[in-house]
């Protein structure tokens, strides 16, 4: 499903150059699950950005589901985004003036689902994810654990071939975030790809490979199943 | 998707209420500002032009040539109509128009002076003031005529038909009611409340009969389709064809065009009204640019509040467009909430605003056009306002955003401060404006005129007045309260005759030059308090001094005469001496330079007939004005009993006289306060966001030990820096367009430095208000408490 070759990418400052990523390469099967680790600054969020095409590589290759993407300009890579990939991030990242019904539905708008549907979409995924009840409240009325599940019910109601979590449980206690390793374990079950960046080697274990990062290079891989 | 747009936009505008606020009150303010200059400038462009013939109607102008320069008149022969009618088959139909006049009306026991002008036969077909009563095409066929507004119908016959009665006038000769006129529209210039046979007015001006003299006006009526150019070139000596010494040509104006287009300079056309509504057009736009610029500014420096929710959105999707849009849409949003609320303020300001511009303006939400000026404001608002929050909001990284790692580009940075410097340059050149206007306005009240204004009053020399003038006068002066009393035929303010007939030895007679004359009674100087410099006034005891002249120091002048008392002078063949030279004052406005000017006395052969006529000019004691005037009263009805009394101060006609430009100065003070007010409004919403989005900083520095004062500083200063800059920009952009207003008058004061010192002041004593309050309210703030929200 992803087959990343030689990828490259430099922030560059005025003053400082940083290597993010360096001739980076790996592969990922559809319905695989993924962890990325590795030391703060080793490049796992700039590798999850340009994966979930947030971001562009400066060089080397990226073949998503085939299709070479690298060098999509932004309105591609917001359209393949769309349709694909779904985001879950450390801090939430909700919009504050919309309910929870609201932010889950939002995907479904830029698709450009129908309002009927829409409804019946965002209802059916609130109520797997167990928030129904809180469907009009605003997020600074939740939890962290509560709204750490709207993100994940907004990051799968489009239905997905991709999730990319970073750092998911981050922000969490170990009984949400326990609970939301869970929800994403179900989802990969149910054939969808994970793709997910930690610290936590706990949280790891879900997942049924760890690549280890470097210095923008891949270090080890261990296929846990 | 819509729908979750406006949620997004009315949800923000409830959170963040003084934002909001800020900017739906600056917008709706500047639009409130527009919709009433559009309102006005509507009215302006309408004026004169429902006339059904507008395209065939003009009137007829003249260029007069003096010494090589091209004097331009609206005043043409009182027989030019008649004449060119039938002489250029082009023309379809002509009218005589005299200016206003005020004759008495007199029926049974009712009398009183009304409002009115005199016309010919064709003047209802041509215009379209309609008639309620009567027919139009023949109501002002027999010379004694008239056709009379419905309040006069109601004022002099109770409602009665007042077709066929009669009208006496003047307590001369008696008229005829032929119509009755439905109300005049507001969209003319041309008002009346009667319209009288011309003929009538021609009887008593035997002089408007020559081709050589000039007066009335003379508006035409092309036939259908005829080329302008051609009649113009067939006029353009008409007058010369009828007088061979005339210096005149003719050419044609269309007649709803000259109500903006008024003055001519050297034979071209130079502007008039229109210069008005292109400075007022220019300030609508302006101060819906500083309203708008608050908007820009405020909704891109709160843009690194709501940047998470833009990552959120392009991560799930939302391309580039979507969020424009969305952007857009919210701008739009709150620019249909403030012309919602600027609809209010319109409806709540437009009485005051009516007196001030002296208009009937009103919002009439039948009417499409305005609906569309509605409209069209609300987009241009929301569309300009929008724009560039948008297109900035819609290109952040969301990687960026969502890490929390936004920070302004230099390039954002300046270009919003760029946005304050121009929003405080437009504020100080109101303000300079502001302050020029209003002092040119003082300097013309306060002008030394060269007579003394103060306590200086007129009346018109009417009815049996003219006869019995001199026992009035003298009884006039036994009067408490009154000092000196005299007569001239022109007011104090204006002298309107002027004449070439003017001869003296040497002459050259080739040149034709132009004197403004005025006859007068005795007692003219003394009672005006014009300085004599040579010779003497008229007097009692000179039995020739009919004969004489004084003349004022710029004839004296033309004339070339160094020493001109005791010199010959010639004036419409009557030879005489100059007897005193006065120094020079102004007869008219300071519009105009002191022209050459011409008294003499009034002829006996003159006055034989119908006695004096023009005004009677007196002169009170300081202090005793109030006694004057009813000595005056109790006087002129016992000698004038069938007319009104009425009594003019010259100061106040004087300031009439400048009624455009009092209206301009008002508004002008209020429109500058309008735009340093709105640029204050986002000034203070900027700083709010300055000092909230360093509260870490204040709180690091107050821990550190910085001061209150320190902190202040820090914040004020970028600011203050900006409105040094905007005055910078400022200043010679004020000074060039009001030198060039200045320009307009012939008489005028220098700008001078002080005032650029005192705007510049002005503007950042007012920003320094509005920063401090908040950068104050920063400073004093527990780091403690600052420390811990971050």
């Amino acid at each position: 499903m992803i087959k990343i070759a030689n990828l490259e990418k430099t922030y560059r400052t005025e003053e400082v150059e940083t290597v993010a990523l360096n001739k980076l390469s790996f592969e990922i099967k559809e319905g695989e699950f993924v962890a990325v680790m590795g030391p703060s600054g080793c490049g796992k969020s700039t590798l999850l950005n340009i994966v979930g095409l947030l971001d562009d590589p400066d060089d080397g290759s990226y073949q998503f589901n085939g299709i070479e993407v690298a060098k999509f300009n932004e309105r591609k890579r917001a359209d393949l985004r769309k349709r694909n990939i779904g985001f879950v991030f450390q801090s939430f990242n909700l919009i504050d003036e919309l309910t929870v019904f609201e932010n889950v539905e939002l995907p479904l708008i830029y698709t450009g689902v129908k309002g009927a549907d829409r409804k019946k979409r965002v209802e059916e995924v609130l109520d797997k994810m167990q928030i129904m009840h809180r469907r009009n409240h605003y997020p600074q009325q939740l939890s962290g654990g509560q709204q750490q599940r709207v993100a994940v019910a907004r990051a799968v109601v489009n239905k997905p071939k991709l999730i990319l979590a970073d750092e998911p449980t981050g922000n969490l206690d170990s009984h949400n975030g326990s609970e939301v390793m869970q929800m994403l374990t179900d989802l990969n079950e149910q054939g969808t790809t994970i793709i997910m960046v930690t610290h936590s080697e706990h949280d790891a274990r879900y997942s049924h490979r760890i690549i280890r990062m470097l210095d923008g290079q891949t270090v080890t891989e261990n296929i846990l199943v | 998707m819509i729908k979750n747009y406006f949620k997004i936009a009315w949800r923000n505008l409830l959170q963040n209420k003084t934002f909001s606020l800020i900017n739906i009150f600056g917008l709706a303010l500047g639009m409130t500002c527009s919709l009433l200059i559009m309102l006005w400038l509507k009215d302006e462009l309408k004026q004169d032009r429902f006339h059904a013939n507008d395209k065939r109607l003009f009137r007829v102008m003249e260029n007069q040539y003096y010494s090589g320069e091209i004097s331009t008149f609206a005043s043409s022969p009182g027989i030019l109509a008649e004449n060119i009618v039938k002489d250029i088959p082009e023309i379809e139909m002509a009218s005589q128009i005299i200016w206003e006049e005020q004759p008495l009306f007199t029926v049974g026991d009712k009398f009183d002076k009304e409002k009115g002008r005199y016309v010919q036969k064709d003047f209802l077909k041509m215009f379209s003031f309609r008639l309620a009563k009567g027919d139009a095409a023949t109501a002002l066929g027999r010379p004694d005529a008239v056709v009379i507004a419905k309040k006069l119908a109601d004022k002099y016959f109770n409602g009665q038909d007042p077709i066929g009665k009669m009208i006496n006038i003047d307590n001369k000769e008696n008229v005829v009611v032929t119509g009755v006129l439905e109300e005049i529209p507001e969209l003319s210039s041309l008002k009346f409340d009667f319209l009288m046979s011309y003929e009538i007015w021609l009887k008593k001006n035997d002089w408007a009969k020559e081709w050589g003299n000039n007066g009335p006006r003379c508006a035409v009526m092309l036939k259908k389709n005829v080329s302008v150019d051609k009649v113009n070139a067939k006029i353009k000596d008409y007058i010369k064809t009828k007088n061979k010494e005339s210096n005149v040509e003719l050419f044609l104006q269309n007649y709803g065009e000259s109500y903006l287009y008024s003055n001519w300079e050297n034979g071209k056309q130079a502007g008039g009204r229109i210069e008005n509504v292109r400075m007022f057009s220019v300030v609508a736009i302006v101060i819906l640019l500083i309203a708008c610029i608050n908007f820009m500014n405020l909704a891109t420096a709160r843009s690194l509040r709501r940047a998470r929710e833009i990552g959120v959105r392009k991560v799930v999707g939302a391309g580039k467009r979507q969020l424009v849009a969305q952007f857009i849409g919210e701008s739009m949003f709150v620019s249909t909430i403030a012309i919602a609320v600027s609809i209010v303020l319109v409806l709540l300001i437009l009485p005051s605003f009516n007196t001030l511009t002296d208009k009937h303006l009103a919002i009439d939400f039948g009417d499409p056009s305005f609906l569309l000026i509605l409209l069209g404001l609300t987009i241009v608002t929301g569309v300009i306002s929008g724009s560039y929050p948008a297109l900035f909001m819609s290109t952040l990284k969301p990687i960026v955003v969502l890490k929390g790692l936004l920070k302004f580009k230099s390039g954002a940075t300046y270009f919003r401060k760029g946005l304050v410097v121009f929003q405080f340059a437009l504020s100080i050149v109101l303000i300079l404006g502001m302050i020029v206007i209003y002092r040119q306005i003082n300097y013309i009240h306060n002008k030394h005129l060269g007579f003394s204004k103060e306590g200086l009053l007129y009346m018109p020399l009417e009815g049996s007045l003219g006869k019995t003038y001199m026992t009035f006068k003298n009884e006039l002066l036994k009067q408490p309260g009154i000092l000196n009393v005299t007569s001239a035929q022109s007011s104090p303010l204006e002298v309107g005759s002027s004449t070439q007939g003017v001869r003296w030895p040497g002459k050259d007679t080739t040149k034709l030059i132009l004197f403004s004359n005025n006859p007068i009674t005795y007692d003219y100087v003394k009672t005006m308090g014009i300085e004599l410099i040579a010779g003497r006034d008229f007097d009692q005891s000179f039995s020739l001094d009919t004969m004489n002249y004084l003349v004022n120091e710029a004839a004296a002048r033309k004339i070339g005469y160094k020493d001109p008392v005791g010199k010959e002078l010639t004036m419409w063949g009557d030879k005489g001496t100059i007897i005193g030279l006065m120094k020079d004052f102004h007869h008219n406005s300071l519009k105009v330079p002191i022209e050459p000017l011409i008294l003499r006395l009034f002829k006996p052969s003159w006055t034989a007939e119908g006695g004096y006529w023009g005004n009677i000019i007196i002169r009170t004691e300081k202090g005793k004005t109030k006694e004057a005037i009813a000595s005056m009263e109790k006087t002129f009805k016992k000698f004038n009993p069938g007319f009104p009394f009425e009594y003019y101060f010259t100061d106040d006609e004087m300031m009439k006289n400048y009624k455009s430009e009092l209206t301009t100065s008002k508004l002008s003070r209020y429109f500058a306060f309008l735009a340093i007010f709105i640029s204050c409004l986002g000034l203070f919403g900027l700083v709010m966001f300055t000092a909230e989005q360093k509260t870490k900083e204040i709180g690091i520095r107050k821990v550190l030990g910085a001061s209150v004062g320190g902190i202040v500083g820090m914040l004020s200063k970028d600011f203050l820096k900006l409105v040094l800059i905007a005055a910078a920009i400022a200043f010679p952009v004020a000074w060039w367009l009001m030198n060039n207003w200045l320009m307009d008058f012939e008489y005028r004061i220098n700008i001078g430095w002080w005032v650029f010192v005192v705007a510049g002041v002005a503007a950042l004593l007012i920003a320094l208000l509005t920063i401090s309050f908040q950068s104050i309210k920063a400073a004093i703030a527990n780091p403690v408490k600052s420390l811990r929200t971050e």
